[in-house]
């Protein structure tokens, strides 16, 4: 069984970030770079189905500068066994179709290199910084592969996929023939830590890096020019404005005065 | 953090960091109100490798320089003090074995604790604190082995460490000279515990008595020769005091972070506290006492890794450290006002926490008496 992760290095979600006035873009200066969280869901999805006795590896590659070798590691301590980052000037500005083409062509150069087709290319539902959602469906249709979205667990069962698909009321079991893409949700647990042990091993692992031309991309199909989708604008959600306190400390004098308030905002 | 450590520590630390302030800071506030023993917390603690950090490479360990460990060491302890003592008196109950135990030694202690294990250092006795020469723990050689009888108190780990390095007195009549140091494993029959102690301070950590009732150990047990386990226990002490006062500089720099996080918020007339010239100053003074504590640290470490001498220097880190943890932790209690001694906020926990620096692996009276000691020599 071979298993890609995509990743993608974000800047740390639980840091509160503004919107730079002067340029306009979010101002990530000091926030520290970590893995979007749902992609370490799937990593971690997909180290406990190794684990589960199935005999396989597990490759992460992200596109990304120089720096996101360090997110990669990361992965490598925790279940991953090889790492690759993709890095190209041509990259720069990809939307999410382009991204999703230039992964697709790494995924497919990468298996050819290492010697066999992936069975499961693993993405995040979405990632914190831009949140489109979009790149695991775009990338499952560049490499022509079945799809199954908001994957929360996966099983294998008489050599069939067997994936629970986390829905808005329940979930649903989902089987799907391999190669495919899916992308994971939040499972009801949390990815392991990395041990100092393998946190250690990772520093001394290799990590691969790929170009435009290694992968064999076409400038036409990913990178700024290619992009569909442009960003006009970015803006910050409005303030919200500040609340009524009511501090009556009767319950039947404070329920009086909101339905007063209530009703002087013709809400009522 | 103005440790300067290697690209290897600052990846880890990372790691650690992430670690303690997701699982231990949180959990740990639970553990201090209720002093029941996170063994959780811990097991994972051990899985993760946070007490195999001193084993060095040739026994498995990760091969980092004791200032890189000293960084990690203090991000725990800035999480939970009593969290950090569990992983340093394991470090504790490792040392007499790296001192003056054999390679088959060495390697078994390491495996224990890469398996996760935690350790212990048993020297002090009901009788025998600050005179740990005057321990009455005795053990009686029968053929192959050793027989172990006495009591020892207030040990760090206690009931829960896989081995404990312990003194005890083989020959009656000659002072220090007649003592040994024995490597006791947890299941061996005889050993038991006392009661979990009900501390004022780190309180995620265990302290109980250790007994030993004809507890027999084989010959091989022996931790160097006989005779020398009061000098093993001095030597490991000389080392560990330097990380007695890593675990403070925690503390300390927890206090000044939570009292600065509090006091920019902290609105009294019209403005901030922070703008007030006379708690500036208190953060001033505990930043100028933090950066001192940890230089001196880090000093007494990197003596120790050169391999040059470090006694006096690691008595230093100690008494220093512990000191500055103990005023960091009353100013930032002082800087919360009212709410600094309510228990819902986090300072009142420090200054618990902090004063057992003072006491343990020497009170500093006695380190004082060791520096003394050393600048003064025999008059
Ligand atoms: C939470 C906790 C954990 C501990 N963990 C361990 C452990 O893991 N292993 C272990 O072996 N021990 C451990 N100890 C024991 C600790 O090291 C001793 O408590 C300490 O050394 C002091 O001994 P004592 O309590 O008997 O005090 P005493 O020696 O009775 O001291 C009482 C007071 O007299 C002062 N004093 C004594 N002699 C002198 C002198 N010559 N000059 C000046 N002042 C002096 C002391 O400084 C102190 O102020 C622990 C203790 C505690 C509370």
């Amino acid at each position: 069984m071979k298993i890609m992760v995509c990743i993608k290095q974000v800047p740390d979600d639980s840091v509160k970030i503004e919107l730079d006035e002067s340029t306009g873009k979010p101002s990530v200066e000091g926030v520290e770079p970590i893995v979007n969280a749902f992609d370490t869901y799937a990593l971690e999805m997909a180290a406990r189905f190794l684990e589960t006795g199935i005999e396989g590896e597990i490759t992460t590659i992200t596109m990304g500068d120089e720096n996101s070798k360090s997110s990669i590691k990361n992965c490598l301590a925790v279940g991953a066994s090889h790492g690759y980052v993709l890095h190209d000037d041509l990259f720069e500005g990809s939307d999410a179709q382009g991204t999703a083409y230039a992964l697709g062509c790494a995924v497919r150069k990468i298996a050819r290199d290492e010697g066999g087709d992936f069975d499961i290319v693993f993405c995040g539902i979405e990632t914190s910084d831009e949140t489109s959602g979009q790149t695991g469906p775009m990338l499952a249709e560049s490499l022509g592969y079945s799809l199954v979205t908001n994957v929360i667990a996966l099983e294998k069962k008489d050599g069939v996929l067997h994936v629970k698909q986390e829905t808005e009321d329940g979930y649903n079991i989902v089987e799907t023939p391999m190669p495919c893409v899916l992308t994971a949700a939040r499972p009801n647990y949390d990815p392991r830590y990395p041990t100092i042990k393998s946190k250690m091993a990772a520093r001394k692992m290799p990590i691969g890096e790929l170009s435009a031309a290694d992968i064999g991309a076409r400038s036409d199909k990913t990178g700024e020019s290619a992009s569909l989708v442009k960003t006009i604008e970015l803006a910050a959600p409005p303030k919200r404005k500040a609340g009524i306190k009511i501090n009556e400390e009767d319950i039947e004098e404070a329920s009086l005065k909101a339905f007063s308030i209530m009703t002087d905002a013709n809400v009522l | 953090m103005a440790y300067i450590i290697s690209d290897e520590a600052k990846d880890l630390l990372k790691d650690v960091k992430n670690f303690c302030d997701n699982e231990v800071l949180e959990q740990c506030k639970e553990f201090d109100r209720t002093g029941e023993y996170p063994a959780d917390l811990f097991a994972q603690a051990g899985e993760l490798g946070f007490t195999s950090l001193e084993i060095p490479e040739e026994f498995g360990g990760p091969g980092l320089s004791r200032v890189d460990t000293a960084a990690l060491l203090e991000e725990m302890a800035r999480a939970d003090a009593g969290f950090a003592t569990v992983i340093s008196a394991t470090g504790l109950g490792l040392k007499p074995v790296l001192i003056a135990g054999s390679d088959e030694q060495k390697q078994r202690a390491a495996d224990l604790l890469m398996e996760g294990g935690l350790a212990a250092f048993c020297l002090t006795e009901p009788g025998a604190g600050s005179d740990a020469g005057s321990g009455k723990t005795s053990a009686v050689r029968d053929g192959d082995e050793y027989v172990i009888n006495g009591r020892k108190c207030f040990i760090t780990n206690g009931g829960h460490a896989q081995f404990y390095c312990v003194t005890a007195m083989t020959a009656k009549d000659a002072g220090v000279k007649g003592m040994s140091m024995f490597f006791v494993e947890k299941d061996t029959p005889g050993l038991s515990f006392g009661e979990h102690e009900d501390k004022m301070g780190i309180r995620t950590s265990s302290t109980c008595d250790v007994v030993f009732e004809d507890c027999r150990v084989p010959a091989s047990a022996m931790i160097g020769e006989e005779g020398t386990g009061f000098e093993t226990a001095m030597k490991t002490l000389d080392q560990a005091r330097a990380w007695v006062g890593v675990l403070a500089v925690g503390i300390a720099q927890r206090a000044m972070d939570e009292a600065v996080a509090y006091g920019k918020e902290r609105v009294q007339f019209g403005a901030s506290i922070l703008k007030q010239q006379a708690l500036r100053f208190k953060v001033a003074d505990m930043q100028i006492k933090i950066e001192t504590a940890r230089q001196m640290c880090a000093y007494a470490l990197n003596l120790m890794d050169a391999g040059e001498p470090f006694a006096k220097e690691s008595a230093i880190a100690k008494v220093y450290g512990s000191d500055i943890a103990n005023e960091c932790a009353a100013e930032a209690v002082q800087m919360f006002g009212g709410y600094g001694y309510i228990r819902d906020y986090p300072v009142e926990k420090l200054i618990r926490d902090a004063k057992i620096f003072q006491i343990f692996e020497g009170t500093n009276e006695i380190q004082r008496v060791v520096i003394a000691n050393h600048v003064i020599g025999r008059i």
